[in-house]
């Protein structure tokens, strides 16, 4: 009898395990809280550690245009390599690395940059080049960045094939637990890979374990747990892959896979009573699942090894017929998709303000194409293109908002043009009313006069105007009875007059020295006043000869970035709409390999009901129609063959 | 093709800047927090001259990224040459989950060229206590 279904598909759906999702986020870990030595840097910083990339990236390149990083110039050039790489701008993020290399760096920053150069040939596919950037950073390096690096390094030779040297990469590799985690998953996977499943058992049996609450860690738990399943099933030990795929979680996005494993670990023990309870619990789930499809067919293929073909026959004609529905719902889906209006929907719900480096779509839109888009979604390419597609509509969004600035800056100039044809008159008027060098010379010419007073100590000088009549007075007095120096009659005002005399001088010497005083500081003041409103005056005179020009250079700049904003939004939308087609074929191509999928299993299904219906008519059974399998589903088993496990990773 | 938006954006900032708040006339003032032990920042307000010029409530994710080393540009604006005061409020938890709040003032002369102010936030750990100062950038 035919034995259902190759598990391959199933298992090269599965998203590849490893630790990059968690791992490629690249600064902030190199880039620990520090002292201001910048204001504009930890500005810079401020958005960078919001995630906030764009508002990061502008801030950074505007304060270097600035001058405004003396302190940080080596820094400040790693992290805008690191967010043009953010941003998929490997090209320019590779000339800041090699630069930096070139040039006089520290010994930190060479290694940062070494590191991030190996990242960013790593990310473009260039394997050899990344490793020897990677093995360009010398071990005085911060241990995270340490840690990535060599776990980089590992990875590289998985992407190379060279599972023996990541083997002894990851063997000999120290991180921090979480990075641990994935380090001994990625071993124990390069380890199945190369047939060496009891040194692989020690590994992932080891992720398999371990106590975390972490959602990610949990998920890579079930991988593990999957992993190592589905090796033990491939070794043709089902006993020992029973529980080891029980311990995957029940409500995890790999539950559907371990349902399925139990089930064909019951039935290799054949235990085909046993293997029902999951496969029926599994052909509960949501058919869009290929190991949901699968339990259509393992089913009724447990009913009739138990020597009931009556269900048997029931179970597989109600698979076709559910195979039937699933390929109108995805047609439908396909011609919703041509229709454009995938992206839009998938977008309806997206926060709009920020790029950041990590985004994923999250969560699906009502429609109903969005039961499809879970396998797609899982898919790194479509994740990317989506990504790369949401950026170019951000940054057409970016210039909309910055016209409506622009706007306002063309008012504004005609403003301030305005104010200055009406103040101009204004203040010619003010300045041509206004002597300046003869107020100087005035303050000059008082200054001399108080230094005279005090050189000759002329006390009355300074004295108040009734104090100065009443002096003036008792001189003219004085001057009269001087003259006449022997007249008798005069002799009682010769004395009153000297005493009158003297009271005044006393007086008046009395106050001179904090009148002296007080008439300096009023000096000083008026200097002052007159230093501001030289000033004053030599900037209306510069701002007179000088807002045209501003003006002027202002406006070219105003109208010089609206020509780049109208040629840029037309390269965007271009680039936008190209994208989206290309999106829009991924999510046609997913829906298509799909179909084909159900085709092939409606095609075994077929096959199987009408062996049973020869075998209860005593017939020979049928060869079945040659349906070529799909690219990413391995050949049927032979009937009677052994179950051939294909491994995803 | 995304490098040029990027460098329009920049070239757009700066013309902003230079339009709106001219060197002669700039001042900004700048959030920054060392450490954070001691405090745990809710919101500042700025009064330069008696007059509130922002009043702003911080979010965990900006608090955040104040922790780890980022400065916040809170306030950019325009101030004629000569002297001003700037007073700032903190408010926020102190030691022992407690509500805080505190000021800091500054006087200082606003030259010809642009005046950058820091409000810094940081532990002082012999008193257990945070401690909030204002730094002149000259």
């Amino acid at each position: 009898m035919l034995r259902p279904i190759a598990l391959g598909g199933l298992l090269l759906a599965l998203p590849l395990a490893t630790g990059w999702a968690k791992n490629q986020k690249p600064d902030p870990d190199g880039l620990p809280p520090h002292d201001v030595k910048d204001l504009h840097y930890g500005d810079v910083l401020f958005y960078f550690y919001q995630d906030d990339y764009f508002d990061a990236i502008t801030r950074l390149l505007a304060a270097q245009q600035l001058e405004r990083l003396p302190h940080t110039e080596g820094e400040a050039e790693l992290l805008l390599g690191g967010l043009y790489l953010s941003l998929g701008e490997h090209v320019e993020a590779g000339k800041i690395f090699e630069a930096l290399l070139a040039g006089k760096a520290s010994e930190a920053v060479r290694n940062k940059a070494w590191f991030y150069l190996g990242k960013v040939w790593y990310q473009r596919g260039y394997l050899e080049e990344s490793e020897r950037a990677l093995r360009q950073v010398s071990d005085k390096i911060q241990p995270r960045i340490s840690a990535e690096r060599y776990m980089l390094l590992a990875q590289l030779k998985l992407r190379e094939g060279k599972y023996d040297e990541a083997i002894a990469a990851l063997q000999s590799w120290h991180g921090a637990p979480d990075w641990t985690a994935y380090a001994q998953f990625n071993l124990g996977v390069a380890l199945v890979r190369k047939d060496r499943l009891p040194e692989a058992i020690h590994y992932l049996d080891r992720v398999g374990r371990m106590e975390t609450r972490d959602e990610e860690l949990l998920s890579l738990r079930d991988k593990a747990n999957l992993a190592l399943g589905f090796a033990y099933l491939q070794s043709q030990r089902p006993a020992e892959a029973r529980p080891i795929l029980e311990r995957v979680r029940l409500e995890g996005p790999f539950s559907s896979m371990a349902l399925l494993g139990v089930g064909w670990a019951d039935s290799a023990l054949g235990e085909f009573k046993r293997a029902l309870v999951p496969w029926l619990a599994l052909r509960k789930r949501n058919l869009l699942d290929a190991a949901v499809q699968e339990s259509y067919l393992t089913v009724p293929y447990a009913y009739n090894q138990l020597g009931a073909p009556g269900q048997a026959a029931e179970y597989y004609s109600a698979a076709i017929d559910s195979f039937d529905a699933e390929f109108k719902r995805i047609d439908e889906s396909i011609e919703e998709i041509r229709g454009g209006n995938l992206l839009d929907r998938l977008l309806k719900d997206d926060k709009k303000d920020t790029l950041t480096w990590y985004w994923q779509l999250k969560t699906l839109p009502d429609a109903p194409e969005s039961r499809y888009l879970y396998q797609l979604l899982a898919s790194n390419e479509f994740q990317e293109g989506l990504k790369n597609y949401r950026e170019l509509k951000f940054m057409s969004r970016n210039i909309d908002d910055w016209r409506e600035d622009v706007a306002a800056f063309d008012n504004m100039l005609d403003t301030r043009q305005h104010a200055y044809n009406e103040e101009v008159p204004k203040a010619d008027a003010v300045m041509s009313a206004t002597d300046l060098a003869a107020l100087t010379r005035k303050r000059v010419d008082f200054e001399s006069r108080i230094n005279a007073i005090e050189k000759s100590n002329d006390v009355a000088a300074l004295g108040t105007p009734d104090e100065q009549r009443t002096w003036g007075r008792i001189k003219r007095i004085d001057d009269f009875v001087q003259m006449h120096p022997d007249d008798p009659d005069l002799a009682e005002m010769r004395d009153k007059v000297r005493l009158i005399k003297g009271v005044m001088y006393w007086r008046l010497s009395e106050s001179f020295k904090a009148r002296l005083w007080n008439e300096r500081r009023s000096v000083k003041e008026l200097e002052a006043s007159l230093i501001e409103t030289q000033k004053g005056a030599v900037q209306v005179e510069q701002a007179r000869a000088g807002v045209p020009t501003n003006t002027g250079a202002f406006a070219d700049r105003v109208g010089a970035t609206r020509a780049r904003m109208d040629d840029l939004q037309a390269r965007l939308a271009a680039l936008t709409d190209k994208q989206a087609h290309y999106l829009q074929d991924l999510a046609i191509e997913e829906l298509g390999r799909q179909r084909q999928r159900i085709e092939t299993y409606q095609v075994q299904a077929r096959f199987e009901l009408a062996a049973i219906y020869d075998k209860t008519a005593n017939k020979p059974a049928a060869k079945p129609p040659a349906a070529p399998p799909p690219n990413d589903t391995p050949p049927a088993d032979k009937p009677n063959g052994k179950k051939k496990w294909w491994w995803p990773w | 093709m995304k490098k040029d938006v990027i460098d329009l954006n920049k070239d757009l900032f700066v013309l902003e800047e230079e339009l709106l708040f001219p060197a002669n006339t700039q001042v900004a003032v700048y959030v920054s927090m060392d450490v954070g032990t001691f405090f745990a920042l809710d919101s500042v307000t700025v009064k330069i001259d008696n007059k509130q010029v922002k009043n702003y409530l911080y979010t965990a994710r900006e608090a955040d990224a104040l922790l780890k080393g980022g400065v916040q540009q809170i306030y950019l604006g325009n101030l004629k040459v000569g002297k001003h005061e700037l007073v700032a409020f903190f408010t926020g938890k102190g030691p022992v989950e407690r509500d805080y709040r505190r000021g800091a003032t500054i006087n200082f002369d606003k030259g010809v060229g642009a005046k950058y102010l820091e409000l810094k936030i940081s532990d002082k750990v012999a008193k257990h206590q945070p401690e909030f100062l204002i730094k002149d950038w000259e």
